[in-house]
Formats: structure tokens, C-alpha cells, sequence
């Protein structure tokens, strides 16, 4: 029987008086693109926070490939496999393209905790970082600082420090946020480039591209997975268009 | 290292070199000597300030400890200089090892707390443990040491030794700053939860920096007590702590050559304008408010911005 990618069970976290998530279980299968939908505040990216380790549950299980991840740090979870990029950029905006990448690297593979000799003379990393560049097309700026790209670059600088990482399991926080048409194009292409062997979990509004991606579609309300399916039952259930469709 | 690079630690060693050939008056020359301990220390605390972005309160700690060890090591106990100077920068390092856990439990504000409070907490019991200490009359030493057989008693061996030290920090920290740790320590600096996410271990990197920062900091604390041949209460004070985030602010934190300069302003502000101006205190508040006002960054990053404005 093949081990899911994520599995999370019966996950709870309260703020206050306010339920997060309320008892989410969901289960993602290897190689996997998960759409997860749901209106604002329905806590999707609570979620993510959770899966990510920024926030520990109040109850409830993570697991990833088996692996229970519920009480881990952040930085274990990042290397047992799971990546992330962020919905609001968060970027090292004054570092250039190639030294964010190294950033991601160095955390990965370790390698931090060097204090003598130039980051910018470790070629052999560089090389990595610069070629996890070009596959999101920004070789040509790799020397230039985040703070002179644009909203569009730093996008997929999010993606190329995501995937240099090599992760097993991807979570995606509206990377199409913001975009153009033509930079939704550029990035959406990107997305499908994606291997296989790595499983995404997309949050997204785009519902154009997300549906089009997505092989399963999960929809959150005030917490709670109300439904779970394909993309034709999704679609297809009122109760999709009752709480994020519209009429 | 590129060429350029090479020309400016020659320049910086030239200096340093030419400045005992300059200035011939023991007087003029102290007070320099003074300031470059005092740029040590601002180093140290650029550290934490510039690299890490944590704001100390209480860095004196890391200047008083050492020197008080050194000074009670050498007077009381009787242990010679290297030993005396060995044990006194391992317990101002370990000081800051222990103090570092206590205050990384904070960030921002809370960490400021912390340090200030932990700082009260030495300069109490440097002042009211009279036993150890001696109190508010402190510990004197006889002299300047002799090391592996130089005689750093006068004037200027003094001011060589200090400056080789200035030379020896500056040169550290510029490689722990162009260092892969010194990237991550920025990053913890600008995105501690992206770099969390990206698998770095931000509690320790930070942790790092407070040691490192401790460890500068005792390097100028042993400086300081053969400087004065003297320690008391003050070398622990909250004016002290200030002193050194002004230094560091004023000259730009997150660069290298701005706790240097940041010290030597300051220094000559507290020991030359003080002999003509009375009000030198207001001088210095004056001089802090105007620098923060034209360059909000300090001198350096201000200057650099000013001459990059200029080529543009």
C-alpha cells in the first residue's frame, strides 16, 4: 500500500474563541496536486501555517511519508522533505537572485555555520543556485538585487528558492497572486513543469489555472473541509458554489 | 580578494601604523588607544545590532567582566598576564553563552529588556559585592603586562598591541560577515520565518552571534582594564552600554568600518571637546540628532548613499 505524501488527521487550532481549523483531515497521495479552496478566512493558509510548523495544533496529527511531523521544528520538517512559498513575499531583499537561492541551499544541505571565506567564492553552490534559476527563467538576473526585480521575478524567486530545496511535498500559497496575464502564463507553465515526484498542495484563486492543475480539490469553510473530491464532483456540488463559486 | 580589497586593508594598517609616528604626545596617543578599544567593543555589538538586528542594552557586561577577571586574577589571586588574560576572555565568553540562552528567549523589545536588565544585574553586584570587587573604588593594577617577553608598559607597545587587536577583529568579522554564517545571519535579520522554512536553525544562528559578539566584546574588556590599569563599577554601567549602541549607531550598524568611526567620534567628543566645552554632553546628543537626521542609517551607509547619489 502506498504511504501517503501528507497525511493529517483531525487537526484542530483555536485562537481565542476563534476555531482555525476544526478537526481537518486530509490525505494526499504521492505526486499529488492538491487544490485547496475556500473562502477568505476559511483558513487555508492557517493551514499551511500549521503543515509549515509556524503554529503547533491544539490537537490532531501530521505526517509526512509516514514520518509523524506534528510536534517538530520548522527546519526538521524542511528536511524531511516539505517546502513552501508564501502568499505575502518573503524574500532577502537586499541579497541578490543567486544568494537567496544559496540561502535555500545552505539551509537544505547545511553548510550555515561557515564563518571564513566568501559565500560568493563557494562555486560549486552557486553553480546550483544559478542553474535553480534558470529553470524558473532568471538566470539573466541572477546577480542583481531582489529590491531592483520585479513583482513578477520575485515571484518565481520564491518558486526557484522553493525548488532548489528539492522537496518531497510543496505547498504553494497563491503563487499567482499579483501577476499579470502574461506572468500568470509565465509561472502557470512553470507549475507544470513540475516533476511528479514532487506532491504540491496549492492554495490559489485563480481558479482557471488552479482548476486545470489540480488532480483533487479539497474546499475549506470557517475551518472545516466541507468537501473533498475531483475536480468534476467539486465543481459539480452546490455547496461549492454556495460557499466560494457565488451564484 | 580583489585588489581593491587589498588596498583598503593596506590603507587601514598604514594608518594605524603611521598614527604613533604622528602623534607624538603619550596623551594624544592614550586617548586614540582608547578609541580603538572602544571600536572593538562597537564591533562586538555591530554583531548583534547590524547583523542579527537584535538591539542590546546590556553589552558593557562583556567589557566589565573580563576586565574585572583580569584585574582580580592578576592583583588578588597573583596569576600572571597570559593566564590571568586566558581565563578572563573565557569567562566573558562563557558569561555570554549563558546570558545568550536567557536572552533569546525574547526578540525586539524583550530582548532589549533583557540585556538591560542583565547588565543592572552585573553592575549591582560589581558594585555592592565589595569584597570581590572592591566596590565603587574598584580594582587597580600595577602595570601593563609583559607578554612572551614584550613590554607593552608604554605608551605606544600599548597602542600597537591594541591596534594589532582592531586589525585582528576587523579582519574576523568581515570574513564572518561575507561568510555563508553571515548570510544567515542576516537572513535572520530580514526573514526569520522564511529562513526557519528554508531548514535554517535561527535560534542557534542567532545564539552564534551573541557569543561571538560576547567574545569581541571580552577582547576589548581585557584592553581596556590594562588600558586604564584600573576597573570599577562604570566599565559595567548602563552609560557604558548606551555609549557603545551610540557608537555603533551613529557610524552605521551592518558595516564595518562604522563602529570604528562611531568610537572614534565618540571618543573624541567625551575626552578632547570635553576639555573646551562644558556642555559636551548636550554636544554629543546635538551631534547624535543631527547625524540621525541627514543620514538616518549613520555616517557610513549615509556617506556611501551621498558619493553613490553623486556617480549616479
Amino acid at each position: 500500500m502506498t504511504v501517503p505524501a501528507l497525511q493529517i488527521s483531525n487537526l484542530a487550532k483555536r485562537f481565542g474563541g476563534l476555531a482555525a481549523t476544526r478537526n481537518v483531515s486530509l490525505t494526499v497521495m504521492p505526486g499529488e496536486r492538491r487544490l485547496l479552496i475556500g473562502p477568505n478566512g476559511a483558513g487555508k493558509t492557517t493551514l499551511f501555517n500549521q503543515i509549515a510548523g509556524d503554529f503547533l495544533p491544539d490537537s490532531g496529527s501530521i505526517r509526512l511519508f509516514g514520518e509523524d511531523m506534528t510536534r517538530l521544528p520548522t527546519p526538521t520538517r524542511v528536511k524531511m522533505g516539505l517546502g513552501r512559498t508564501y502568499q505575502v513575499l518573503t524574500l532577502f531583499p537586499h541579497d541578490t537572485l543567486v544568494h537567496n537561492v544559496a540561502l535555500a541551499l545552505l539551509g537544505s544541505e547545511g553548510g550555515g555555520w561557515v564563518a571564513f571565506g566568501a559565500l560568493a567564492s563557494q562555486r560549486e553552490r552557486l553553480a546550483r543556485a544559478m542553474e535553480a534559476l534558470e529553470d524558473v527563467g532568471l538566470g539573466h538576473a541572477a546577480y542583481r538585487r531582489v529590491s531592483e526585480t520585479s513583482y513578477g521575478e520575485r515571484r518565481r524567486l520564491e518558486l526557484a528558492m522553493a525548488l532548489a530545496q528539492k522537496p518531497k511535498v510543496l505547498l504553494l500559497d497563491e503563487p499567482l497572486a499579483g501577476l499579470s496575464a502574461d506572468e500568470r502564463e509565465t509561472v502557470r507553465a512553470l507549475l507544470e513543469r513540475i516533476p511528479r515526484d514532487v506532491t504540491i498542495i496549492l492554495i490559489e484563486h485563480d481558479m482557471d489555472v488552479a482548476l486545470a492543475f489540480a488532480d483533487r480539490i479539497t474546499l475549506l469553510h470557517f475551518g472545516e473541509v466541507i468537501l473533498e473530491g475531483t475536480r468534476a464532483e467539486v465543481i459539480a456540488d452546490p455547496r461549492t458554489r454556495e460557499v466560494y463559486l457565488g451564484s | 580578494m580583489t585588489g581593491r580589497v587589498w588596498l583598503g586593508w593596506a590603507l587601514v594598517i598604514l594608518a594605524l601604523v603611521a598614527i604613533p609616528v604622528v602623534i607624538s604626545s603619550s596623551f594624544y596617543l592614550g586617548i586614540v588607544t582608547h578609541a580603538l578599544i572602544l571600536a572593538i567593543l562597537a564591533l562586538s555589538l555591530n554583531v548583534l545590532i547590524g547583523h542579527a538586528g537584535m538591539t542590546s542594552l546590556g553589552h558593557a557586561v562583556y567589557l566589565g567582566i573580563p576586565a574585572y577577571a583580569v584585574a582580580w586574577l592578576s592583583t588578588q589571586a597573583g596569576w600572571g598576564p597570559i593566564q590571568s588574560i586566558i581565563v578572563a576572555m573565557v569567562l566573558g565568553t562563557a558569561t555570554s553563552a549563558f546570558f545568550g540562552i536567557l536572552a533569546l528567549r525574547a526578540s525586539g523589545l524583550g530582548f532589549l529588556m533583557i540585556t538591560l536588565a542583565l547588565g543592572q544585574v552585573m553592575w549591582g553586584i560589581a558594585y555592592r559585592w565589595v569584597d570581590l570587587t572592591g566596590g565603587d573604588n574598584g580594582i587597580r593594577l600595577d602595570h601593563r603586562p609583559v607578554l612572551l617577553g614584550f613590554d607593552f608598559t608604554g605608551a605606544v607597545p600599548f597602542y600597537g598591541l591594541v591596534a594589532t587587536a582592531l586589525v585582528v577583529a576587523l579582519f574576523c568579522l568581515w570574513q564572518l560577515d561575507r561568510s555563508p554564517y553571515g548570510a544567515c545571519l542576516r537572513g535572520t535579520r530580514d526573514q526569520p520565518r522564511r529562513m526557519r522554512m528554508l531548514g535554517h536553525d535561527v535560534w542557534r544562528i542567532r545564539y552564534l552571534a551573541f557569543i561571538t559578539s560576547g567574545f569581541w566584546g571580552s577582547v576589548a574588556g581585557v584592553l581596556y582594564c590594562y588600558d586604564y590599569t584600573y576597573v570599577s563599577p562604570q566599565a559595567l554601567s548602563l552609560p557604558q552600554s548606551a555609549e557603545a549602541l551610540l557608537m555603533v549607531v551613529l557610524g552605521g550598524a551592518g558595516t564595518l568600518a562604522g563602529p570604528v568611526l562611531g568610537a572614534i567620534i565618540i571618543t573624541v567628543i567625551k575626552t578632547v571637546v570635553s576639555s573646551y566645552v562644558d556642555r559636551w554632553y548636550s554636544l554629543l546628543g546635538l551631534t547624535f540628532i543631527v547625524v540621525v537626521m541627514l543620514m538616518p542609517r549613520g555616517i557610513v551607509p549615509g556617506v556611501r548613499a551621498w558619493v553613490g547619489g553623486r556617480r549616479a
